[in-house]
């Protein structure tokens, strides 16, 4: 007994000791590598916040009328979440690897006092897992704030009330989140503690440095760097053409075009640099800082370009996902908030009423819209006149355009103009007056913008001559472009607007009958525009009415925006934080390697704040380096992805989303900085350490 | 009439609290001429290098006055500092200390940069002094694609640069052949010879310290013995068999001090 507690004793005791030293170092390496402990706090949020996405209200709120397409949303955040760990996996590797490589020689001193392999492996995999404890219990409860608050954010900015929130808490996206952290660390960590635990202890002692690189002719670089430019340009005038959207083909060779031509880039940058290197400049220590800033290139070419190409990825999507929110949100003007699809023989009026709903409506009228049956003829329309006028006009492209969509026109639709005129009153504008045998254009918003109707104003000024059903008409007035029915996606390239006589004529009084309501204006501002249409849609559902709600519509739109934006800006985050992490990791692994040198230029009389600014203006062009060429390349990515992706609905405004996106691009320039400032604040403190005189003998 | 270029004075540099103090430094006092190649020759731990890096400015004594030219340098900060570390003193290390990332030219016009001195004003100086090291062939090359004894000239030329008031070299044939370390020893005492430069140099190997003009043994941290060359009548060779019975007697201990 006595033997067993004075084992246990030493046993305690040595237990203590480990775990005393698990602390101390595990905190040491949080001082010593701040940027990577904060990128790893970051990741552990936009985890929690994307696997607890479908608990946040909007999306409570979406599920109840777009549950399909929410479902189908929801399906791909595995995907997403599997492609983040993947891409943090690296992270997370390559800054363990540098932190090991730092703790190099106090390894292999542990080693040489006779420390077992083993239980090196389990300090290191102490400390590790304390960090990772540590990490999960600020990342967490800070990921749950930061959702709530996004939560509320939302909720607040797209109306829905934030009386219904509930709390975003998801115990599911903790778990997920802690082991798919936990995971990304586990396998870097068995990764790097193979590759120490095979290393002599003599190796750990003096690190070998890098091999020295073996240099091909200047002009091989040269040629890389201009074969990456070139090939940029060739990306970049595919992107912007509209070539790369023709098929899937072209957009793979303009993607391999820019990933290749970025490589290249890197790779040929060393002889510019060299250049630098060898020009004459008054500044001190310019020589030593461009010839760090090659060497660096040199080793870290590969990285650097992914790092470019992640900020690229980043800023297109920060840039459009963005955009896109702010073009959705501000784009439309609505006037209806019911259309009802009725059989001929319901009576709207008459059923709400019987329900006791006639007061929630301030309109309520009737949209009639038919084909021509009218005449026997193929066409039931011709316009050469039109045609005439327009070909007469200056040449544009959108000329081009309309002169095409009215090439088609061959049995448009007609609209009574007494519902259309209701509709205009409905959304307090002027309404058109039309003599027998007189017509109004219309064509939706989503096929016109103020250049074609402009345009097309200009012929209908003209009141230009037309054949319908044989008989000879005049079109008159201006474009008309007011969305005839709730749903915006129905909608009418060309149609025609008549006199109501002529449009029984014209139908032969074969029509389709929308019902359009727009909600009591008291009912709107008492509970809110989309709190109202709820309400009245609990009452609907009794009715067996068929019926659309702007509700649903902007439930639409609101999906639109919510999967784009929240999407885009989760990827776009992700990959920034993981190229300004490798970057700032690698420049600083880099300065510790060459530590030797700054000490030497101590030696030779090199001030602190000399040492400093060379060590800042290396720092600015290894970030500058990659944030330049992703910025040039996202001004074309932007731009194609605006001319390929855009929703039709706001394609006409993608002169202001550009601005949105240039706007969005250079804030990314402002988190590029603040890296950058972290990264010199890093630098200058070891810079400090080494100005200390060392204790040689 | 020879001047005086530095003057150590009662110099101490002790490690450590009080029970476990060492005695690195105990009392030291000498003087260096101009013109003057002075060697410092002691066993592992006998202190000259810590006595080197004192007057280098890497550690600070803990007593004492080293004086350049009139200058007490162990008040210097920040920018005089680095103006006497630049400009007053060159330096020679054991393991040459170049920047491996920078060719043989770039390395020895560091310290013009460091001190904002336009390149031209050393351009024939940079000319002369490759000329005499014999390390032409070398200037546009690496480090790594040097010997260890261009390396180590390609270091001299970089000290030299600036013209400074002396040169402080470690035990700068310590990682040369013996063939190499000849040849820079010849280049060294050439320099002393020719241009009347000032040499500081702390060895532990003979034959280099043969080509000193004095030199001072240091044991635990005090000066222990001094040699003077008789020139010219004594040889090198002569001189080298002094140092050798001196040493023989710091390698016996105190015991058998004469």
């Amino acid at each position: 007994m006595k033997e067993f507690c004075m084992l246990w004793h030493s046993w305690e005791g040595e237990a203590q000791m480990f775990f005393d030293l698990v602390l101390r170092n595990s905190r040491r390496s949080r001082k010593e590598n701040g940027l990577f402990f904060v990128s790893l706090l970051v990741s552990i949020v936009s985890f929690y916040i994307i696997l607890s996405l479908a608990e946040q209200d909007v999306m409570v709120f979406l599920r109840k009328m777009e549950s399909d397409a929410v479902d189908k949303l929801m399906a791909l955040i595995p995907a997403f979440y599997g492609v983040t760990l993947f891409i943090l996996f690296f992270l997370v590797y390559f800054a363990s690897k540098y932190q090991l490589e730092r703790r190099s020689h106090e390894l292999g001193v542990y080693l040489m006092l006779g420390m077992r392999r083993t239980k090196l492996f389990l300090l290191l995999m102490a400390e590790d897992l304390w960090s990772s404890v540590l990490s999960l219990a600020l990342g967490l409860p800070a990921a749950v704030l930061v959702s709530e608050l996004i939560s509320l954010i939302t909720a607040r900015l797209v109306g829905i009330g934030i009386l219904g929130h509930q709390s975003v808490f998801s115990l599911e996206a903790v778990g997920l989140t802690i082991a798919g952290f936990l995971l990304i660390k586990c396998l870097a960590f068995v990764l790097l503690s193979g590759k120490i635990a095979g290393k002599e202890i003599g190796g750990l002692l003096a690190p070998a440095p890098d091999g020295a690189k073996r240099q091909l002719p200047a002009g091989i670089y040269f040629m890389a760097l201009a074969l990456g430019m070139l090939l940029l340009g060739m990306a970049y005038r595919l992107a912007i053409c509209g070539i790369s959207w023709t098929s899937m083909g072209k957009m793979g060779l303009t993607m391999l075009l820019g990933i290749l031509g970025t490589f290249l880039l890197f790779y040929g940058l060393r002889v510019a640099l060299g250049f630098l290197a060898g020009r004459q400049g008054k500044k001190k220590l310019r020589v030593f800082q461009f010839r760090q800033l090659q060497e660096q290139v040199i080793h870290q070419s590969v990285s650097l370009a992914v790092s470019s190409l992640l900020i690229l990825a980043a800023m297109c999507f920060f840039g459009y996902g963005v955009a896109i929110a702010w073009g959705r949100s501000a784009g439309e003007v609505h006037t209806l908030d019911y259309t009802f699809s009725v059989w001929e023989s319901e009576n709207v009026p008459e059923i709400l009423k019987k329900k006791g709903l006639s007061d929630s409506f301030k309109e309520l009228f009737e949209m009639r819209v038919g084909h021509i049956h009218a005449g026997n003829q193929d066409v039931s329309v011709r316009m050469p006149r039109v045609m005439e006028l327009l070909t007469e006009e200056e040449d544009s492209e959108e000329k081009e355009i309309l002169l095409n969509n009215l090439g088609y026109v061959d049995y448009p639709y007609v609209i009574s103009l007494s519902s259309y005129n209701r509709l205009l009153k409905a959304a307090g504008l002027e309404e058109i007056q039309l003599q027998s045998h007189q017509a109004s254009v219309y064509m939706d918003e989503e096929f016109t913008n103020a250049v074609r109707a402009e345009l097309m104003n200009r012929v209908l000024s003209q009141e230009p001559e037309i054949e319908m059903a044989g008989d000879v008409w005049h079109m008159t007035g201006k474009v008309q472009s007011r969305n005839l029915v709730v749903d915006s996606s129905i909608t009418l390239s060309f149609a025609l607007i008549v006199p109501d006589e002529d449009f029984q004529y014209l139908t032969g009084g074969e029509y389709d009958i929308y019902w359009d309501a727009v909600l009591a204006p008291e009912l709107v501002e008492d509970q809110g525009l989309m709190q109202a249409i709820a309400a009245v849609n609990a009452e609907l559902g009794e009715t067996g009415l068929v019926y659309e709600s702007y509700l649903q519509n902007m439930g639409r739109q609101l999906f639109y925006v919510v999967a784009a934006s929240y999407l885009t800006l989760y990827l776009a985050f992700i990959f920034l934080i993981v190229a300004n992490t490798v970057l700032g990791v690698q420049f600083l692994m880099q300065q510790q390697k060459t530590g030797k040198r700054y000490r030497t230029l101590i030696r030779l009389g090199s001030s602190y704040e000399m040492l400093c600014a060379s060590a800042r203006s290396q720092i600015r062009w290894y970030f500058g380096l990659p944030t330049l060429a992703a910025v040039v390349s996202s001004l074309f990515g932007v731009r194609a992805l605006f001319r390929g992706m855009l929703p039709s609905s706001i394609r006409n405004e993608t002169a202001g989303l550009l601005v949105i996106a240039l706007a969005m691009i250079f804030l990314l320039c402002v988190i590029e900085w603040c890296y950058l400032k972290a990264v010199s604040r890093a630098s200058s403190r070891y810079i400090l350490t080494l100005m200390e005189p060392e204790r040689e003998e | 009439m020879n001047q005086k270029i530095l003057e150590i004075e009662a110099l101490r540099k002790y490690y450590g609290k009080r029970e476990s103090q060492t005695k690195a430094l105990d009392g030291i006092t000498f003087q260096v001429v101009s013109g003057e190649f002075l060697g410092i020759m002691g066993s592992s731990g006998s202190g000259k290098s810590t006595l080197l890096n004192c007057i280098a400015t890497v550690i600070a004594p803990t007593e004492g006055h080293i004086v350049m030219r009139g200058t007490e340098i162990t008040s210097l900060k920040g920018k005089e500092l680095a103006e006497y570390r630049g400009r007053k003193v060159g330096y020679l290390f054991q393991n040459f200390e170049l920047l491996d990332n920078l060719t043989g030219r770039e390395n020895i016009l560091i310290p013009l940069s460091l001190h904002g001195i336009p390149e031209k004003e050393s351009r024939s100086r940079m000319g002369e002094l490759a000329g005499y090291l014999e390390i032409e062939d070398v200037l546009d090359k690496f480090p790594a694609q040097m010997s260890g004894g261009q390396r180590q000239r390609v270091a001299a030329a970089r000290a030299l640069i600036l013209n400074p008031e002396i040169i402080l070299a470690d035990e700068p044939t310590g990682a040369l052949d013996s063939r190499n370390a000849r040849t820079l020893m010849e280049k060294l005492s050439g320099l002393n010879r020719e241009q009347d430069s000032t040499i500081l140099m702390v060895t532990h190997d003979s034959n280099a310290a043969s080509y000193c003009t004095r030199i001072l043994f240091i044991q635990d941290g005090k000066i222990f013995h001094e040699l003077r060359r008789r020139l010219p009548e004594e040889t090198q060779q002569e001189f080298y068999e002094r140092i050798l019975h001196v040493m023989a007697q710091l390698g016996g201990g105190s015991a058998n001090v004469l």
